[in-house]
């Protein structure tokens, strides 16, 4: 197989850019042209010439764009421009030409969209609205954040929308109904349709999940068919965005997949249509938007790419022979070009920055003046990670980040992250000043992404605050708050195993069915914040590092919890009740411990115990067996099972590393298991 | 691309810091690296050297195994008869010292040392005459030529980390660069100290680079370049530098700063700016890196070795890579930075730009605001914008733009509630708060940075922090203070520095204290008003200090507990010190005669409880030591003991007298018991002992503190043939006078 090589060639920067705002034009001519769309209101569409931009159009807006997608006519050539800001959807042609301009009057912003013909979908936090030729069509209310949308191809199937939806789950729309749910491994975010066409059967839709999983599902007219998944085993950031395109040039188009974290990855497909991993490349920023296509140079493909801080570059097959020497600088004429016109231009705005900061700093001498300083935007992501049951904590700015204070008042652990390069300095605290952790992390010059690790333990609640400083003037830092719930390790899942043993926790007293759904809220992830619609809801989740199971179950003024592990149960009465307490609503609490979940969640534990106990043991091993080795020149006399230590000493190795402190958290549950039942 | 020009996997792991190469036959080079098991392993891929002695042949091919049975903290290979080509090589352990003719496979010598061998270095110091094996222990230097004659013997402030011969001062001669736990680099020129530098942490490694010019790694991830004392730059990492080595990796002419790193990777630096031109990664720690002509071509390669004994070679960048080892685009990136500069100044610009949108929109408020407070005195500048304004909504930080922050450090005594400490106190001019504080400073938190962040409900304009610096260093704190209100989320952030004197834990008190017993007198010509000015600068004082009729005279109470320091000059120019603390006597000497720019400084001092210490220190060394004779004697009484056990318990199972077998065996385990007994009590003594030694060591380092110049190695030296020739009361003179 051929090698992927590919250079990066950055194109032009732009404002902070959202999820799938950029796009390119189909060909016209030799090279594709650019669309994107930023936050601060700018539609930009260009194209480039000897590494120059030179713009079709620029129309500039007073609110963000959080949305560009191409249309046109069903099974056609997509080359009208549409971008969503606010509740507005516009359309433009190639030309730059506003052929449209459609309010929704929707309430909501409209965080995406898509187009199909005469088709628009839109879709604010919760709600998708279906409008045909501009005339309200079909609506629907979700239970969950919608995070995109997508419709299968018109003119080879029914019109069917597709939403991925915060609680793992894909929905399928049929008019103003659901047609059904596919469940997905994690949270999607992103949804592509395969081969940019839905397929052969024009129903097979890619989903790329915030967890970093990638999917393909064939959307049936009754049931799904789940074709293959991606795992996350290198623990890659979430995707964010999901192509088509045959950079590879064997004739099959592969799968390109843009990161949280930034990678760029390329899969080529196998003979079983199954993708295997071809080609990365590291932009540490966020990538937003992702397409192939030819843009720099006829002939050549490219991998556009528009990232968070609103830079638009190219990968590209075209080999880039520039490179520094000792004393001599080979560089291309438009190179310098460009060089020396960012030169002046910079020089320009340095005088005027220098002018603005006097006056800035000559206010100080006023009495009324103020100094208010706008804040700054930040891509933050919060997640907890299923295989190590831990929460990734992401911080992204458009600027550079200077430092950043972390401070909690719950007992957290920090974890080193390898693709952070910060120096972390941990500070003495005080619990009695409400700090359990303050840390700073002093970034390396030019860092605009932060990743953090957060280990949390059960039944501790609180909140982690980070204060960004990022490396601008006037200097000013911003906080955000991150909620470390009662049951942080607990994920949504939408199975439950109704053979376990469960003990039951039944609440009953004078709430509503909001106030109990934002208690829950107060006690679990992952759930959204509006109460969800019908006279009854249920809730299931499982816990990330012991898989045991909890049900909720709510509607007014009662409530059930079921779950076969005891410590959730005894955690969610301790809660609830303050919770209430603080409302003065008056619960009454009925119990149904069931002895034998005991045993059973011990069971559950015992296996994976044993083996971290075992694991350890080897590990520990593992350093005198080499010992003996290096003295004897033959270790036949060590017993088989040494032997074999010996041998597996790197899986070992690399197995306990990848779980650390695995087994004293182990323990920690045990012995708040044991005081958990000694309470109850 | 730069990429290995040759690999290899020893299958042994490699001790981080313990690597060294050596041409043991003059020709052909050698790695060779301490591994587990207290054992030594060559691998000398060019010729198969004899085997015997020492040395064992291992089934590995070209590796050679040479058992060292003890520990190994150091090796170090080179040549120490500048007559023959041959390196030979210098294994350390905790106790001892060999050094080895590999090829010969002979012992050249074997040294005791009682210090401990941390660091070893080879080659020729000052003006000593053939190249000597320098080792570095707890608090001393010891420098044996081929012959294990010593040549050189010195102290230095404590344990030594590392070494490594430099030209400091550009004469044609090599200078000993010594970093040590005291967070110090010293230079030593023989056994003079011509320089100190202070660093943030224990130096863990030093190499030499070009000319005066030398790289040095910290414990807590820094690693940096020093030309002479000045430091050219320095960067700090996560991780830790196990390896630094000079190397001319990318054929500019001038030796690059290869580092490598506890994760793994290994990274060569500029020596002039500290940027990267050159990253390659081992899937673990990296043990070492040295260079040598290991491919026999003429050619020296930069050899790394990681700790599970993987090894990459790499040949110096050739002419067509341009000096370019990484495949960047020079072009990509010039632009790339370009725009990113142009856009932090847009966003500054912007930020200028909506600070005047905001101070119009708000001009009405603040204005009716100013007018209420009867035009005098600041406005407040908290909710300016109704709920539901835009202005609102965006969650602008906004302050007054008078706002000012004071700070001051003072000296608190402390009481129940709080030790004495160093109280660094923070405030704004108006009604903003201070919601959080970030110092960062060096050496005196745990880590590089201290937070205050109070509770919510206990903010206010003004914070006190509590400084505790734990040694006398001077230090610059980077404050960085976020200014703004109970309900905003965006703060402002003042920066700003002070700088903390080195004597700061000392509070002004009543001269009329009882006196501390010791003393230390000098004279200095230079006016009163110079000494005046460095007690002004170097202690944390409120008010500037004044002599009174032509004699100065200060007492200071010591915040650590070290009781009362008076201070006392008069018309004569003769300086008194008054504490108790012989470090902090050493300290003040050594600051005042670099302000004062004195060269050579003799003094006459007075410790009487340090030296009552010393003299019970030096009672308990005799102790230990007969203790050890006795106990080694014991041993091997004991040994012989069990030898004719075993064979009279054998003879006994061989005639079938199963009684009297039973009971030589069982003789025979308690004898057992009473060797490990025995051991552990010698383990034991030999701690105490090495502790006691390095008291001694840290005394006579004391004692040369207190001079300067000359004086001081002067009374290093004195104080060293002192304790060779056992006549303590001469070391107390020299202790107190300088002089035998």
């Amino acid at each position: 197989m051929m090698e992927l090589n590919l250079t990066r060639v950055d194109y032009t920067q732009v404002g902070v850019t959202s999820k799938k705002s950029m796009r390119l034009l189909p060909t016209s001519g030799k090279v594709q042209k650019i669309a994107i769309a930023d936050h601060d209101g700018i539609l930009q569409l260009f194209g480039m010439k000897k590494g120059d931009v030179q713009h079709v159009f620029k129309t500039s807006t007073s609110t963000k764009l959080a949305r560009l997608e191409l249309g046109g006519p069903v099974g056609g050539v997509r080359e009208r421009i549409f971008v969503s800001s606010a509740a507005v959807v516009k359309g433009y042609t190639k030309k730059g030409k506003n052929f449209l301009t459609f309010d929704t009057n929707m309430s909501e912003p409209i965080l995406s969209m898509y187009v199909e013909g005469a088709d628009l979908f839109t879709c604010s936090n919760f709600v998708f609205n279906h409008y045909h030729d501009c005339k309200d069509a079909n609506s629907f209310v979700c239970a969950d954040n919608i995070s995109d949308v997508i419709c299968l191809p018109a003119n080879m199937v029914d019109l069917t929308p597709v939403l991925a939806c915060q609680d793992r789950v894909l929905r399928i729309i049929q008019g103003s109904n659901l047609l059904y749910e596919v469940e997905v491994p994690g949270p999607p975010v992103t949804l592509s349709l395969y081969g940019n066409n839905g397929g052969d059967e024009a129903n097979e839709v890619l989903y790329g999940t915030s967890d970093g999983r990638v999917g393909l599902v064939q959307i049936g007219k009754l049931a799904p068919s789940h074709r293959w998944e991606l795992p996350n085993e290198k623990r890659n950031g979430g995707v964010l965005c999901i192509d088509n395109f045959d950079i590879t040039a064997d004739g099959v188009l592969d799968l390109l997949i843009g990161r949280d974290d930034g990678q760029v990855e390329v899969y080529s497909y196998d003979d079983s249509d199954e993708p295997i991993h071809r080609y990365s490349h590291t932009c540490n920023e966020s990538i937003t938007s992702i397409q192939g296509g030819v843009v720099a140079s006829a002939g050549f493909d490219e991998i556009v790419c528009a990232t968070y801080a609103g830079w638009v570059l190219g990968l590209t097959s075209e080999q880039q022979d520039k490179a520094m020497g000792p004393t001599q600088v080979v560089v291309s004429a438009a190179a310098v070009n460009k060089i020396s016109h960012l030169k002046t231009d910079l020089e320009q705005l340095q005088q005027k920055v220098t002018e603005e900061r006097e006056k800035y700093q000559q206010s100080a001498t006023s009495n009324i003046a103020i100094s208010a300083v706008p804040g700054f935007n930040i891509n933050d992501k919060f997640v907890l990670n299923r295989e190590d049951a831990s929460y990734t904590l992401s911080l992204e700015l458009q600027i550079p980040i200077d430092n950043v204070l972390l401070q909690s008042d719950v007992p957290i652990d920090l974890l080193d992250v390898e693709k952070n390069s910060a120096v972390v300095s941990y500070s003495a605290c005080n619990p009695e000043e409400g700090n359990f952790l303050l840390a700073t992390y002093r970034c390396q010059a030019n860092t605009t992404r932060l990743e953090l690790k957060i280990r949390s333990i059960e039944g501790q609640y609180g909140t982690v605050q980070a204060y960004v400083t990022p490396r601008v003037q006037p200097k000013t830092c911003q906080v955000k708050q991150y909620q470390i719930k009662p049951l942080s390790l607990h994920q949504r899942t939408h199975v439950f195993d109704e053979n376990r043993p469960h003990n039951t926790l039944k609440l009953t007293g004078q709430f509503s069915q909001a106030e109990m759904h934002s208690w829950i809220c107060f006690c679990l992830p992952e759930l959204p914040e509006k109460t969800p619609p019908g006279d009854e809801v249920s809730f299931h989740f499982m816990s990330t590092f012991l898989d045991t199971q909890l049900e909720c179950k709510y509607r007014k003024g009662d409530a059930i919890f079921r779950s076969d592990n005891i410590s959730t149960i005894s955690i969610l009465k301790d809660v609830l009740t303050k919770e209430a307490t603080k409302k003065k609503i008056r619960l009454d609490i009925t119990y149904d411990i069931n002895e034998a979940s005991i045993p059973y969640t011990l069971n559950l534990i015992h296996p994976n115990l044993e083996y971290q106990l075992l694991l350890a043991k080897k590990v520990q091993l593992i350093d005198a067996l080499k010992e003996l080795q290096v003295h004897e020149n033959d270790i036949n006399f060590m017993s088989p099972e040494y032997r074999q230590i010996l041998e597996d000493a790197e899986l070992l190795k690399a197995e306990f590393k990848k779980q650390p402190c695995h087994l004293e958290r182990l323990y920690d549950i045990l012995l708040s298991r044991l005081t958990r039942l000694s309470k109850t | 691309m730069l990429v290995p020009i040759f690999t290899l996997n020893f299958k042994h792991k490699v001790n981080p810091h313990m690597v060294t190469i050596g041409k043991y036959d003059g020709i052909h080079s050698s790695l060779t690296c301490a591994t587990t098991a207290g054992k030594v392993f060559i691998h000398s891929p060019h010729n198969r050297a004899e085997r015997g002695g020492l040395m064992t042949f291992s089934n590995e091919g070209d590796l050679s195994l040479l058992s060292i049975n003890q520990q190994v903290s150091a090796v170090c290979a080179g040549k120490l008869n500048s007559n023959i080509q041959n390196d030979i090589l210098a294994v350390g352990t905790p106790t001892n010292l060999l050094v080895y003719d590999i090829d010969k496979n002979t012992d050249l010598f074997y040294k005791d040392t009682p210090d401990g061998t941390n660091a070893i270095a080879i080659g020729k110091l000052g003006t000593i005459e053939q190249p000597i094996a320098i080792v570095g222990g707890n608090c001393s230097l010891q420098g044996f030529d081929q012959d294990g004659n010593e040549r050189l013997w010195t102290v230095t402030g404590d344990n030594v980390c590392s070494l490594a011969l430099v030209d400091f001062n550009n004469n044609g001669q090599n200078q000993l660069i010594v970093g040590s736990e005291d967070y110090d680099i010293r230079v030593f020129r023989e056994d003079e100290i011509i320089a100190e530098m202070t660093e943030t942490e224990t130096i863990t490694c030093l190499c030499h680079m070009a000319d005066s010019r030398f790289g040095y790694a910290l414990a807590n991830g820094t690693v940096g370049v020093y030309d002479r004392a000045a430091r050219f730059w320095r960067i700090k990492s996560k991780n830790q530098a196990i390896s630094i080595h000079g190397f001319d990796l990318d054929s500019d002419g001038v030796p690059e700063l290869i580092t490598g790193w506890s994760n793994g990777k290994v990274d060569a630096r500029s020596d002039r700016t500290g940027e990267v031109v050159f990253k390659d990664n081992f899937p673990n720690a990296v043990a070492g890196i040295v260079q040598g002509d290991y491919r026999h071509d003429g050619t020296e390669q930069l050899i790394c070795v990681s700790v599970e004994g993987e090894v990459r070679g790499f040949n110096p960048a050739s002419d067509e890579m341009r000096g370019n080892l990484m495949d960047t685009n020079v072009e990509q990136d010039t632009i790339r930075e370009l725009s990113q500069r142009k856009q932090n100044l847009q966003m500054e610009l912007r930020n200028y730009e909506e600070n005047i949108k905001a101070g119009t929109a708000a001009s009405t408020v603040l204005q009716s605001r100013a007018a209420a407070a009867g035009g005098s005195g600041s406005v407040s500048a908290e909710k300016l914008f109704p709920p539901g304004m835009e202005y609102n909504k965006i969650q602008m930080g906004i302050i007054p733009a008078s706002t000012q922050l004071q700070t001051t450090l003072t000296v608190h005594e402390g009481d129940e509630t709080k030790p004495p400490h160093v109280e660094l106190f923070i405030a704004t001019s108006n009604d903003t708060i201070v919601r959080a504080v970030l110092i960062f400073a060096e050496g005196i938190f745990e880590g590089e940075s201290h937070v205050v962040h109070p509770h919510l409900s206990t903010l206010s304009n003004m914070m006190k922090v509590p400084i505790v610096p734990p040694k006398d260093v001077p230090v610059d704190l980077h404050i960085k203070a976020f200014i703004g209100y109970k309900s905003s989320s965006q703060y402002h952030v003042f920066e700003l520095t002070r700088q903390l004197p080195r004597f700061s834990m000392y509070a002004v008190c009543d001269t009329n204290t009882p006196q501390p017993k010791s003393s230390c007198v000098f004279h200095v010509s230079e006016r009163m008003q110079r000494v005046l000015m460095w007690l002004n600068q170097n202690f944390l004082l409120q008010a500037d200090l004044v002599a009174e009729g032509g004699i100065l005279n200060v007492a200071f109470m010591s915040l650590r507990g070290a009781g009362p320091l008076l201070f006392q000059m008069d018309a004569a120019g003769q300086i008194t010190i008054r504490t108790n603390d012989m470090d902090l006597a050493g300290d003040i000497v050594q600051a005042l005669a670099t302000f004062l720019n004195q060269e050579d400084l003799q003094t006459n001092v007075d410790f009487p409880d340090e030296m009552e210490k010393l003299r019970e220190v030096l009672v308990k060394v005799d102790e230990y030591q007969a203790v050890r004779q006795k106990l080694t004697a014991e041993m091997a009484d004991h040994s012989n003991l069990i030898r004719s056990m075993v064979v009279r318990a054998e003879d006994a199972r061989l005639m079938g007298d199963m009684h009297n077998m039973r009971k030589g065996y069982v003789e025979l385990y308690n004898m057992n018991r009473d060797l490990v007994n025995g051991y552990k009590i010698r383990c034991n003594n030999h701690q105490e002992l090495l502790s006691a030694l390095k008291q001694v060591n840290q005394v006579i380092q004391k004692a040369g503190r207190l001079r300067v110049g000359k004086y001081k190695t002067a009374v290093i030296n004195a104080c060293r043939a002192a304790i060779k020739n056992n006549n303590v009361n001469a070391l107390f003179k020299i202790i107190k006078t300088g002089a035998a």
